[in-house]
């Protein structure tokens, strides 16, 4: 038996006195995309760092393909871009790839430009992009390294409607390609289209957990008011 | 050591680009010759020439500590801190790459700082230039090694302005007591002093090692 892409075993983190995460056990597996739904201040973005190595668990194990924590193996994309606007769009990723050992980082970052449609502002400042250009390339950089999983934090917040759907589109494209992830979002109808399994955490916990024929938009969307319900 | 190369390229492009460390950094310390200057009663030549040691090594440690707050801050825009610790491999090479950074722009600093020191001050450094460059080598490495690691602990707290000076000056206080000492011998002209150097030596030694190991915990929430 082959040993699932990530394993979370009892996670619990606690800042203080105050319990962020209680008992988070999850497999994902090679090529499974799962999202994590929930209101603020769930946990969510906290487990999401936990996975990425940014944070400690204050109890519970963690793997990913069955040994230790290994950086090699995530891309994260959190709530910021993770770019520098002095550089331009090519050096932040050359940069990126020098960081992770990637071979080549010229013809990796090239590449990357490409498949996002960057190529034309390679040479530009990634200061100077809008919203929509600054979040794929930093999708892009969380990609340079090919990374086995990866981790994606509200990654819809703050684009306009056109370049949501591009996003949500190239992410359609990168799970048909096979790439395994964990998308944080507060948005129920995304949360569904885009992931094999959803999971709705409340107070640091997995509260609900839907897959296959049940996660559709309709069903996802009451069970979570549900949930919203019973917390209040 | 390819993420250290990487780092130090990466923060001398910006900083070439943005030009805003190195300058606020020199206007620091050049203000800081300027008002000792005139807050001094006694402004004789060879007053000034026992002063300028313990001066410059003060307009020295206000630019460092300014450039080092700078330099982690920047990293803190777009939570791009986030993304040099999600880097494989040892986090000590982050800290080497951003040492070297420190320690290449502070002196730049250092250098045209001493200029303002020559004409404000009259000293002449000319004729001791390269035992001086020695001792503040020495000295800014171990500025350089220990500050860049609490820089780095204190950017993420909400006082890092005042904290970082209050983690760092005592920690200073071996580094600029050699730095002193040698920059007076040898702008007096009895050469650098063996005690200063081995000190420096030492001092730098510790501080590069554990700057190197403790930057493994110090980017972890």
């Amino acid at each position: 038996m082959t040993s699932p892409l990530l394993r979370l075993k009892d996670i619990e983190k606690a800042y203080g006195p105050i319990t962020a995460l209680r008992n988070i056990s999850l497999d994902l597996d090679h090529g499974e995309t799962i999202s994590l739904l929930g209101p603020n201040g769930a946990g969510k973005s906290t487990l999401l760092r936990i996975v990425a190595g940014l944070a400690a668990p204050t109890r519970g194990t963690l793997e990913i393909q069955g040994t230790a924590h290994d950086r090699r193996a995530i891309g994260y994309l959190g709530h910021a871009t993770l770019l520098y606007p002095e550089l331009t769009a090519r050096e932040n990723l050359i940069f990126a790839a020098r960081l992770h050992g990637v071979p080549k980082p010229a013809r990796r970052a090239d590449q990357l430009l490409e498949e996002e449609d960057l190529s034309p502002v390679a040479q530009r400042r990634a200061g100077g992009f809008s919203r929509g250009m600054a979040q794929r390339l930093a999708i892009a950089r969380a990609r340079v390294h090919k990374p086995s999983l990866l981790l994606l934090d509200e990654p819809f917040t703050g684009l306009d409607v056109p370049a949501i759907s591009r996003l949500s589109q190239r992410l359609i494209e990168l799970r048909n390609a096979g790439q395994s992830w964990l998308l944080v979002t507060h948005e129920v109808e995304r949360a569904a289209m885009l992931a094999d399994t959803a999971l709705i955490v409340l107070r640091g916990q997995v509260a609900e957990r839907l897959t296959g024929g049940e996660l559709t938009p309709q069903n996802l969307s009451e069970i979570y008011a549900k949930a919203l319900d019973l917390q209040s | 050591m390819n993420i250290a190369l990487a780092i130090l390229w990466k923060d001398l492009v910006t900083e070439w680009r943005a030009r805003e460390r190195v300058i606020a950094m020199l206007l620091f310390s050049i203000l800081t010759a300027v008002i000792f200057y005139f807050a001094l009663p006694d402004q004789r030549p060879e007053t000034l020439r026992t002063l300028t040691p313990g001066l410059l090594w003060t307009a020295y440690l206000f630019a460092a500590i300014l450039g080092l707050n700078r330099s982690f801050a920047l990293e803190l825009e777009n939570e791009a801190l986030s993304g040099l610790a999600l880097a494989p491999g040892g986090r000590g090479w982050i800290f080497l790459g951003k040492a070297a950074a420190n320690f290449i722009l502070l002196s730049l600093v250092q250098a045209l700082t001493a200029l303002a020191f020559a004409l404000f001050y009259g000293v002449d450094f000319s004729s001791s230039a390269l035992n001086l460059a020695a001792v503040i080598m020495l000295a800014t490495l171990g500025i350089c090694s220990v500050g860049t690691l609490l820089a780095a602990m204190a950017v993420r707290t909400r006082l890092r302005e005042v904290l970082l000076p209050i983690l760092l000056l005592p920690a200073l206080v071996p580094v600029l007591s050699g730095a002193v000492h040698g920059t007076l011998s040898v702008m007096a002209g009895e050469g650098i002093p063996f005690s200063s150097v081995q000190l420096l030596i030492v001092i730098d030694g510790i501080y590069l090692v554990i700057s190197f190991l403790g930057f493994e915990y110090i980017l972890d929430e």
